[in-house]
């Protein structure tokens, strides 16, 4: 007995720790959470599928790529100065290479103020380029560089930069910047977000239903937006 | 033999830490960010995972390795003390590569691997005792 004791000690440890990281991989709410805000939808609940989330309308019209007409509808809220989010953007950037008009991207502002200091900045600066038709290019930068401005104290030369990279008349983006126009271009969003259960950046939504944050790697998107695209959207 | 108790006791509060990292890390719980909460850069960087396996997974079996070992030199199993410090001072060196990448490369910190750090350096300093008083007592 005394041999087997050892033995026994570390299977009831492994057991433990196997057991334990189990339970809470599967009881950790992840994305349901944001499941039970759509309104109750009649008939077709047999599916497995959770409901599409509708959620109130954000900034129209919202800045997108990709044909309107395309299978895969994928809507992206983001914080341009969360670094999650400034991971997955290269990993947008590569299906939107991937699958052009399959696949159409929105890109809603969700600013985490006050845990992103610049977020709501950030974001009108993004919105400001918006209004010349440059919102993706500025998104495009700020995304890129956010290591070179996410720690500094004042990031306001550093987006004027941009702005005169990307060809703006920097006086009028100032000016739109700080205008009631960006701000409620923000708060649409914003709301729109909140009311879908969105909680934190990035959340994506793909026709409607939400992709957990595990399979936000290129690699897991990829065969998802392929089988949406495959069922012709559903 | 009473270090080696104790670096099994140790090396379970390494197994508790890494596998809180490994599920936050697959339930993406504190990877995202939030309006509260600073989300992880180390746990979303490209750094947390090895060939598709998280990192905090293999930090997980490394420290059941060590708790393995542990229990059995503590039952006076000879090889096992030789192994167990083999592995200490290989993860010793992987912790140290761990906190230089998230020093200088990430340029963030993550408290929990960092608290991984500290039980695989206090690891390895009872475990290289354990070493030394053998040597000496044998």
């Amino acid at each position: 007995m005394k041999r087997l004791l050892p033995f026994i000690i570390i299977l009831i440890v492994l057991g433990a720790a196997v057991g334990s990281a189990m339970y809470f991989t599967r009881t950790t709410p992840g994305s349901s959470a944001t499941r039970n805000n759509a309104p109750a939808t009649s008939a077709t609940a047999s599916n497995a599928q959770p409901a599409p989330v509708t959620g109130v309308a954000g900034a129209d019209p919202p800045h997108t790529l990709g044909s309107p007409n395309a299978p895969a509808r994928l809507e992206e809220f983001g914080d341009f100065q969360c670094p999650p989010c400034g991971l997955f953007h290269p990993i947008l950037q590569q299906m939107h290479n991937e699958f052009g008009d399959k696949l159409q991207i929105t890109f809603r502002e969700f600013p985490l103020y006050p845990n992103h200091q610049h977020s709501v900045v950030a974001a009108s600066a993004a919105e400001a380029a918006g209004l010349q038709g440059k919102f993706w290019e500025m998104h495009d930068l700020l995304y890129e560089h956010q290591n070179d401005w996410k720690d500094k104290f004042d990031v306001r030369p550093i987006f004027e930069g941009y702005a005169k990279q990307i060809g703006l008349d920097v006086d009028r983006w100032k000016q739109d910047s700080v205008s009631e126009q960006v701000a409620r271009r923000i708060t649409s969003d914003g709301n729109r977000g909140h009311s879908m259960g969105v909680k934190g950046t990035p959340t994506v939504f793909l026709n409607g239903r939400e992709v957990a944050f595990e399979n936000l790697p290129a690699e897991k998107l990829r065969p998802i937006l392929q089988a949406v695209i495959n069922s012709g959207g559903r | 033999m009473r270090l080696y108790v104790t670096a099994a006791v140790v090396s379970l509060l390494g197994l508790a830490d890494a596998l809180y990292l490994t599920v936050e890390h697959v339930t993406g719980q504190s990877v995202r960010c939030t309006i509260v909460a600073g989300c992880s850069e180390v746990l979303s960087s490209q750094y947390a995972v090895v060939a598709g396996v998280p990192l905090a997974l293999i930090g997980a079996a490394a420290y059941f390795g060590v708790f393995s070992l542990a229990t059995l030199a503590a039952f006076g199993y000879r090889f096992a003390g030789t192994l167990l410090a083999l592995l200490a001072v290989l993860m010793f060196i992987v912790s140290l590569w761990l906190i230089y990448l998230q020093a200088f490369v990430i340029h963030a910190f993550c408290q929990f691997c960092l608290l991984s750090a500290a039980v695989t350096t206090a690891l390895t300093v009872i475990v290289l005792i354990a070493v030394i008083f053998r040597r000496k007592t044998a």
